[in-house]
């Protein structure tokens, strides 16, 4: 990959706050129109990192590299003040200015980088068009609902025609209807633009429809990184596996590994085959997503239906596995009875240490 | 709740809703409705005669002249200083934040004309600081004059500028730094967001602190009696006093009929800046970091400048106060064996001092405690009860807090020195002045106070099976007693040292502190005035200190 394809580049950052590591040795790249996802707990760093990345909190360590263009290191006495990296951000809670109309907070880069009146005029039409403010032009925030502010402030990002921007969060103040409506939106105006966005959630259903690729961090460190359905699909560990979607965890005993194939045994002594890559023997945990457990009445362990929970489209039922319980979804049309007696087959599953 | 479960205690509401009405009606109303007729009222009946006088006299154009330039120029400082002040503790990295908050809050808690004193026993003419300047250069007499116009403002300027610091930093530490961060991200420059950012969220303070500045010099008597009488430079207030001792009662009650249109337009103003702060309220997230900005090099320099200015504030003059407190003589060479207690002494042996300690403490508790009683009620029926009169209560209760205390005094005159009633002469009209002026401190404490405790909490306790009485006993009144108690000290500080109304309402027998300090400063007796003001300057910060424990830092300096 060129290097001028990369929008952002963060190399081995770590930020401290006086002993507490927040951001831990973290590398990653965005690249041109690309929608990146840091999805991670509260707390875990998110917002630190992109601060680092925006000016406004100097790293401890490591470099940041925006457009190519090295803006932050330590080690090489460089940083390149916010205002002169260029980058578009929408802060999680806005941060429109009360006291500008939305007019106002929309041109104010304009206005700061000296462009003509003419030129405002037709960018700021551009943006109140494309989001959809026209008519509230002329009014102050605090007269404007949150998605209204979440547009101001996305509208002001936007009229920086930055080549970057950072979203920290920016959907969630918003209710739970209007979020689903911004998602798309948002994924829209980025195909759009072309704009690199670094997306900042801890939603991990917002992450995955969204980015083209997800960084899941925990504890300040970057846990695993890969598109959506890389890490839905082969978590690297247990938190990332536990973080995204839904997951079944059951203690086991991997008893012997036979073509590809491990033989494990689980805690009530049933014994079960997953197509797994070699990992040892002794104590793992298995980890199986509700949609790859097929309940039925011929194949697989004896189990029990604990509760049945009808969703429409699906059943999503707790069954019994000796102490265990597991969470297994259906369709609609093979529906089982509560307390009813049936077999469980595991049709694909990851082995953790 | 039904009209059974009301019961009795409806109709005891209303009794006492109506003893409080009546109360306010004859103690506040009726003597302050008094001075505005008085001001217009001359031998031809209703005229404006009074204001023409006011208006065609120089001597009297010439106070007024005065006392808006003063204040003017006092607030413009005010306004410069502790807007600058507040910028650097709270926006920069400058060191020993809550340190400096602190020194800079001091001369704040010191009554205004003990600072006037203080500040005549650095600068005056034998001063400290003027015999230090004389013996440097060897010259005859200092250059400055601090009983003088210029001294007025600098002193004035002194006492106000804490009000500016205190609302600006409010403002400042309210705003979500996030705003600003978003000017960076937009390609602002730290200055340029500055300007363009925190300047316009913080000028409603600004302007806000800068009335409440303005009010409280262009109201002050102190200050401007004792360091403007020597150069015969008057403002409005000191002139209202000399009217009143000649007594020219029509032309006093109109001149402070002028002031208190003046302060009042200003605290109107003031109110509604207040009120529109919720026009800058718009969702802010839960994450306010305090975002700092580093000073770089000037980090010490300014660190430095600000404890000077602070220091020269309220640390060296209250120091000087001490000091002449227990020096032999005035001009003794400063040396430990020109150190006496003697001062003390005397203030405790002359009749004089210990009736005015015995008066004021008197008054002082007298004031806070009617006036937290009747506050704490007006405020149960008012937000409690919810009763529309109750409402006018506290209307009626509230208007003294626009009504400059040089009025007030002229109010008591007109209204208690005939029959039926007479009060002027003995300590009972400084009662009655006191409780006009305090009023509206307790009715605002007690609605802050009654406003904490939500009233689910009285509502379980109903639902439990308590009366209402229990639930007064048992519910409100543990959780609102803190805040009570630091209301009774906050107006029990004030009403302690309490000059203005004082000085124009004592007779022979009911002085008070305020009143003796005065008198002993103004006869020449420097060091007697300093022992007795630094016996009040300890009593208001042991309060202070009581203050703030008792609403754990919320109140207080
Ligand atoms: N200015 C700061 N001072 C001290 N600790 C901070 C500061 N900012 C963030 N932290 C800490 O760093 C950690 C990461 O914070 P943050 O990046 O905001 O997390 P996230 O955005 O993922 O929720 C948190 O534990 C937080 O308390
Ligand atoms: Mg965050």
């Amino acid at each position: 990959m060129a290097d001028w394809l990369e929008r952002i580049r963060v190399l081995k950052l770590t930020k401290k706050f006086g002993s507490y590591t927040a951001v831990d040795n973290v590398t990653f790249t965005v690249r041109k129109n690309e929608f990146f996802s840091l999805l991670g707990p509260s707390g875990c760093g998110k917002t630190t990192t992109l601060r680092c990345i925006a000016g406004l909190e100097q790293p401890t360590s490591g470099e940041v590299y925006v457009g190519g263009r090295l803006v932050s290191s330590l080690e090489k006495g460089v940083m390149v003040p916010p205002e002169r990296r260029g980058i578009g951000m929408v802060f999680q809670n806005y941060a429109v200015w009360p006291h500008m109309t939305v007019e106002q907070n929309i041109a104010y880069p304009l206005k700061i980088a000296r462009v003509s009146k003419v030129k405002i005029r037709s960018t700021l039409s551009n943006i109140v068009d494309l989001l959809k403010l026209s008519g509230l032009e002329k009014r102050y925030p605090a007269e404007l609902s949150g998605g209204q502010q979440q547009r101001v402030a996305l509208g002001r990002a936007l009229a920086m025609d930055p080549e970057v921007m950072l979203l920290d969060e920016p959907l969630s103040n918003l209710d739970a209807k209007l979020r689903e409506q911004m998602r798309f939106e948002l994924k829209d105006l980025q195909r759009k633009t072309g704009i690199a966005i670094l997306y900042v959630t801890h939603d991990q259903v917002e992450a995955m429809a969204m980015s083209d690729r997800v960084a899941v961090m925990n504890g300040g460190v970057i846990i695993q990184e890969g598109t959506p359905y890389e890490i839905y699909k082969s978590p690297a560990t247990k938190f990332v596996a536990d973080f995204i979607g839904t997951m079944n965890f059951l203690p086991c005993e991997v008893v012997e590994w036979r073509n590809g194939c491990a033989v494990l045994r689980l805690r009530n002594g049933s014994v079960v085959r997953i197509n797994s890559p070699e990992v040892g023997r002794g104590s793992h945990t298995l980890a199986v997503r509700p949609e790859d457990l097929l309940l039925n009445r011929e194949k697989g362990v004896d189990c029990q239906v604990d509760v049945a929970i009808f969703l429409g489209n699906a059943v999503d039922y707790r069954v019994k596995l000796g102490d265990d319980i597991l969470r297994v979804q259906t369709s609609a049309d093979n529906r089982f009875e509560q307390g009813e007696k049936a077999k469980l087959e595991v049709q694909r599953g990851i082995l953790f240490p | 709740m039904n009209s059974a479960s009301l019961g009795r205690s409806f109709d005891v509401r209303y009794v006492i809703t109506a003893a409080i009405g009546l109360f306010f009606a004859v103690v506040i109303v009726f003597p302050l409705s008094l001075v505005i007729a008085k001001s217009f009222s001359s031998d031809s009946g209703l005229s404006l005669a009074n204001y023409g006088r006011v208006f065609s006299d120089a001597a009297n154009l010439k106070a007024l002249w005065n006392s808006v330039w003063v204040s003017v120029l006092s607030t413009a400082i005010c306004v410069a200083a502790g807007s600058l002040l507040a910028m650097l503790v709270i926006r920069t990295d400058i060191p020993a934040k809550s340190f400096l908050r602190l020194l800079l809050l001091l001369p704040y808690g010191i009554p205004p004309f003990i600072g006037a004193i203080a500040w005549s026993q650095l600068f005056g003419p034998a001063g400290y600081v003027s015999k230090l300047y004389m013996s440097i250069t060897g010259a005859a007499s200092a250059p400055w004059n601090i009983y003088s116009p210029g001294g007025v403002v600098l002193v004035l300027s002194i006492y106000q500028f804490p009000v500016v610091f205190i609302t600006v930093s409010g403002a400042l530490g309210r705003i979500d730094t996030s705003l600003e961060e978003a000017a960076r991200m937009s390609g602002a420059s730290p200055f340029k967001t500055l300007l363009d950012i925190t300047l316009p969220l913080i000028t409603p303070a600004i302007v806000a602190g800068g009335l409440l500045a303005f009010v409280g010099c262009i109201c002050n008597f102190g200050i401007p009696a004792l360091l403007g009488f020597r150069a015969r430079f008057f403002v409005l207030t000191t002139k209202i006093y000399s009217a009143l001792s000649i007594p020219d009662m029509p032309i006093a009650a109109a001149m402070s009929v002028i002031l208190a249109f003046v302060s009042g337009l200003a605290l109107v103003l003031q109110r509604r800046l207040e009120r529109e702060k919720h026009r800058y309220a718009v969702i802010s997230g839960k994450s306010v970091r305090p975002q700092t900005m580093s000073l770089g090099a000037a980090r010490i320099p300014l660190f430095v400048m600000v404890i000077a200015v602070a220091l020269f504030a309220g640390v060296v003059p209250i120091a000087s106060m001490i000091l002449t407190s227990f020096i032999k003589y005035w001009g003794a060479p400063l040396a430990l064996k020109s150190m006496t207690l003697d001062h003390y002494k005397y203030v405790l042996r002359i009749p004089i001092g210990a009736r005015a300690f015995r008066n004021s403490l008197f008054l002082a508790v007298g004031t806070a405690t009617i006036t937290m009683t009747t506050g704490a009620f007006v405020s149960y029926m008012c937000i409690r009860a919810r009763l529309v009169v109750a409402r006018v209560l506290d209307f009626l209760g509230t208007i003294p807090y626009a009504v400059p205390h040089t009025m007030i005094a002229i109010a008591m005159i007109l209204a208690w020195s005939r029959p039926p009633i007479v009060l002027y002469g003995t300590i009972w009209v400084l009662l009655a002045a006191y409780l006009v002026t305090y009023m509206p401190f307790s009715i605002r404490t007690t609605n802050a106070t009654l406003q904490q405790v939500h009233i689910s909490l009285e509502e379980a306790a109903r639902v439990s099976g308590a009366r209402w009485s229990d639930t007064m006993r048992d519910i409100v009144l543990p959780l609102i007693k803190p805040g009570l108690a630091a209301g009774w000290v906050l107006v029990f500080m004030p009403a302690f040292r309490e000059l203005t109304m004082s000085v124009l309402l004592w007779s022979q027998g009911a002085e008070t502190l305020g009143v003796v300090i005065y008198n002993m400063q103004d006869a020449g007796y420097t060091q007697i005035a300093a022992a007795l003001s630094t016996v009040v300057l300890l009593i208001i910060f042991a309060g202070n200190a009581l203050v703030r424990r008792l609403s754990r830092g919320e109140i207080g300096f």
